[in-house]
């Protein structure tokens, strides 16, 4: 039971971000719900949700569906309902966007989405996890040589998704959505309202325009305004943080690798890295309870990283916002969100773009499906089935990451624990296999039997020594 | 500094839970040979006490050097660009070798010292904590806290809680059932047949078990409010639906 000394530290660490007990967007909040957005918001009670097979045809036009967001989310979204027979306008404000992103995207996403194998600029295929008394641990040796994790520009691989989407027939449209204004009645269209950025003038020189549209798909990141718009709620995110660097003859080491580094001095509450990119490394940290110390912990980052990277310089410095948790309402009337703008990020690793494409590929099967190949009008019920979808999909793979954060990121003890499970070839092999193929296979119990027991040993040693820690002052 | 060889022998037979003035002194024994083969022949040992007194509150003072002095040189701290301190004083132990511990140097009566193993990992990290260090490539840290055999955790860990949590248990224990004889007049034999003793029985364990410290129990009510919160967040989107014709997950 001395993992259970575990919660008061845990406790004490967490004293200023207390867990807020849980409110949805039903009870009065007195936490940051925006309570006013449920009058803003035509109250639901009085919406028919109706089958869509009852649903009227369209008069001579197929649907008309406005994807907000030209991420891979939107990017696949797109793609999807154009080839599906829908009308397609993908709003993008930037179309050269360098997203700061770890960039690593699964092997079953270059499978699924067929992905051109150069865009992938690295094939990760050993990862070095380095705990806090920095006890390196190499995992990759179980991975067959057809397998790696993929290292991709996101403004590669957004660009390449976009332009598919162009060519099965969305319109692309460079501009920055402003608002979208709700139907007056149960059936009428979403009018929304963007800048469009001409090409080859500055963005001052941008014109308001406004389209009506019958369904819109929310695929515009984190700090979504169609999700403001439809009065989503709010969630938790992780501020991570990364500086680029180019360090010359030091890139041979991280031909093949990624690292991470665990440790309280880098991250309370997620994990520092250092991703290979093209032709630079990212290193970069985390948080989502000490944001306003994410400075100190990129320092202490790059300390930890600092024989590694040595003589490198920063070339770029960049933040974003991870969600945590997927926002309270993610359906409303005949828009729904994808991708982060969902918040369908996972815990524990932070993996996002698969998990955007996807959503936005489902989301975009439900519409042509609910519209019959464009032919009906969709209602609610319809983007609720590519809810349910993902949910029943994914929810293990989510659930599971969630525990291994709760369990593993707890605290140094915790993440020394953690590295030294990671040796153990069976938990890389359950690993990569489940991070690779988003499948959570079921290995062989009598093996699940032994990594329990032996999770629960290093759990126990490592909190043993850290109450022996905490008795000697240095 | 000269301080510092004469304890060096002491050192095995030191418990942590002795005067903490003492441990102090002991300091310096944390990660060695990751800087000494990067900072061979640096025998900048009085550059290092000076800046080591101004960088810790005064703890580390005597901490500088031990046989040969590992310490960054100057000039990659400023290359860094990053808010590193100035001069982290690194981990040095003699018997830490090659990343692990030297099994070979904690022998006592011809056995392996493992408490001394125990005490001396703990004292690691606890510096490490302290005092993050860039992890090499050149000398990997292998340590593996699970070569320490299963029977010297439990001897030094396991049974004194257990023991501990045993005697609490009797105690309750015996005043329960005490208690409950005066006040029903049910022998002990015949409690032990009553559903509801057993009851209280299991009750009384479990307290005993899941809360040994007062905050134990705020911690208790944390986590079973964590286990569901994530979930709560999943399926906020299904809550707020009224019509029977979605499924809730």
């Amino acid at each position: 039971m001395a993992s259970l000394s575990s919660p008061t530290t845990a406790a004490t660490r967490r004293q200023d971000s207390p867990i807020r007990p849980f409110v949805g967007l039903r009870r009065s909040p007195s936490n940051n719900c925006i309570p006013t957005s449920r009058n803003a918001v035509p109250s639901r009670h009085h919406l028919q949700i109706r089958a869509a097979k009852s649903s009227p045809r369209l008069p001579g036009r197929p649907l008309r569906v406005a994807v907000v967001g030209g991420g891979p989310a939107g990017g696949a979204a797109a793609e999807t309902l154009a080839k599906g027979g829908v009308e397609t306008i993908l709003i993008e404000r930037k179309l050269d966007n360098c997203k700061p992103c770890g960039g690593a995207i699964p092997l079953c996403m270059v499978e699924e989405f067929g992905l051109p194998l150069d865009l992938i600029d690295r094939r990760v295929t050993k990862m070095k996890m380095i705990s806090p008394s920095n006890v390196a641990v190499d995992i990759g040796r179980t991975l067959k040589p057809h397998e790696y994790i993929g290292m991709v520009r996101r403004e590669i691989l957004d660009a390449y998704l976009r332009d598919r989407a162009a060519e099965a027939g969305a319109q692309l449209i460079n501009g920055l959505f402003l608002q979208l204004d709700l139907p007056e009645s149960g059936e009428g269209p979403y009018r929304l309202h963007y800048n469009l950025y001409n090409k080859g003038t500055s963005s001052v020189a941008s014109e308001r325009q406004t389209v009506e549209v019958d369904a819109v798909v929310g695929a515009d990141g984190a700090n979504s305004r169609v999700a403001k718009s439809i009065g989503s709620g709010d969630y938790d995110y992780a501020i991570a943080f990364q500086a680029m660097r180019i360090p010359e003859e030091k890139m041979k080491y991280y031909e093949e690798r990624a690292e991470m580094y665990v440790g309280d001095d880098v991250s309370p509450d997620f994990y520092g890295w250092v991703f290979p990119k093209c032709d630079h490394v990212a290193v970069g940290t985390g948080t989502v309870t000490h944001k306003g110390e994410i400075k100190r912990f990129q320092a202490a980052t790059r300390l930890r990283a600092r024989d590694k990277i040595e003589g490198g310089k920063i070339i770029r410095v960049e933040a974003h916002p991870i969600p945590e948790h997927p926002r309270p309402r993610r359906v409303l009337g005949r828009v729904a969100l994808v991708g982060d703008a969902a918040g369908y990020v996972t815990k524990c690793s932070g993996e996002g773009i698969y998990f955007a494409a996807k959503s936005g590929r489902m989301c975009a099967e439900a519409i042509v499906e609910g519209s019959e190949n464009g032919n009906r009008m969709i209602n609610e019920s319809d983007l609720r089935k590519y809810l349910k979808k993902f949910d029943q999909m994914y929810w293990p793979t989510y659930k599971v990451l969630d525990v291994l954060q709760k369990v593993f990121y707890r605290s140094n003890s915790a993440r020394e624990a953690f590295v030294e499970m990671c040796a153990d070839e069976y938990v890389q092999k359950m690993t990569f296999d489940s991070y690779l193929y988003k499948k959570v296979v079921p290995g062989n119990p009598l093996d699940d039997l032994k990594l329990a027991v032996n999770t629960i040993g290093s759990l126990v040693r490592a909190n043993a020594l850290r109450k022996e820690m905490n008795k000697i002052t240095l | 500094m000269a301080l510092l060889s004469p304890l060096l022998p002491t050192f095995s037979s030191l418990r942590p839970n002795l005067s903490q003035k003492l441990h102090r002194t002991l300091l310096p024994k944390k990660k060695s040979s990751l800087f000494l083969t990067r900072c061979a022949g640096n025998g900048a040992g009085k550059v290092g006490s000076a800046t080591v007194e101004e960088k810790l509150e005064g703890k580390k003072e005597e901490a500088i050097p031990l046989e040969s002095e590992g310490k960054l040189p100057p000039e990659s701290r400023d290359s860094n660009g990053a808010a590193v301190k100035a001069v982290i004083p690194t981990f040095n132990d003699p018997r830490w070798i090659g990343g692990t511990w030297d099994l070979k140097q904690f022998e006592k009566d011809g056995k392996t010292d493992w408490d001394a193993v125990i005490d001396a990992e703990v004292r690691r990290r606890k510096w490490l904590e302290d005092n993050p260090e860039a992890s090499n490539n050149d000398e990997p840290v292998i340590f593996d806290t699970s070569i320490i055999p299963w029977w010297s955790w439990v001897k030094r860990f396991h049974l004194p809680e257990a023991e501990l949590l045993n005697g609490r248990a009797a105690m309750i224990g015996f005043f329960m059932a005490y208690f409950v004889d005066s006040l029903t007049g049910i022998g002990l034999v015949d409690q032990m047949g009553n559903f509801f003793c057993k009851t209280l029985v299991l009750i009384a364990v479990a307290g005993v078990l899941l809360i040994r410290k007062n905050e134990d129990i705020d911690a208790l009510k944390k986590l079973i409010e964590e286990t569901t919160f994530y979930d709560k967040q999943w399926q906020a989107t299904w809550q707020e639906d009224e019509t029977p014709s979605v499924s809730n997950k």
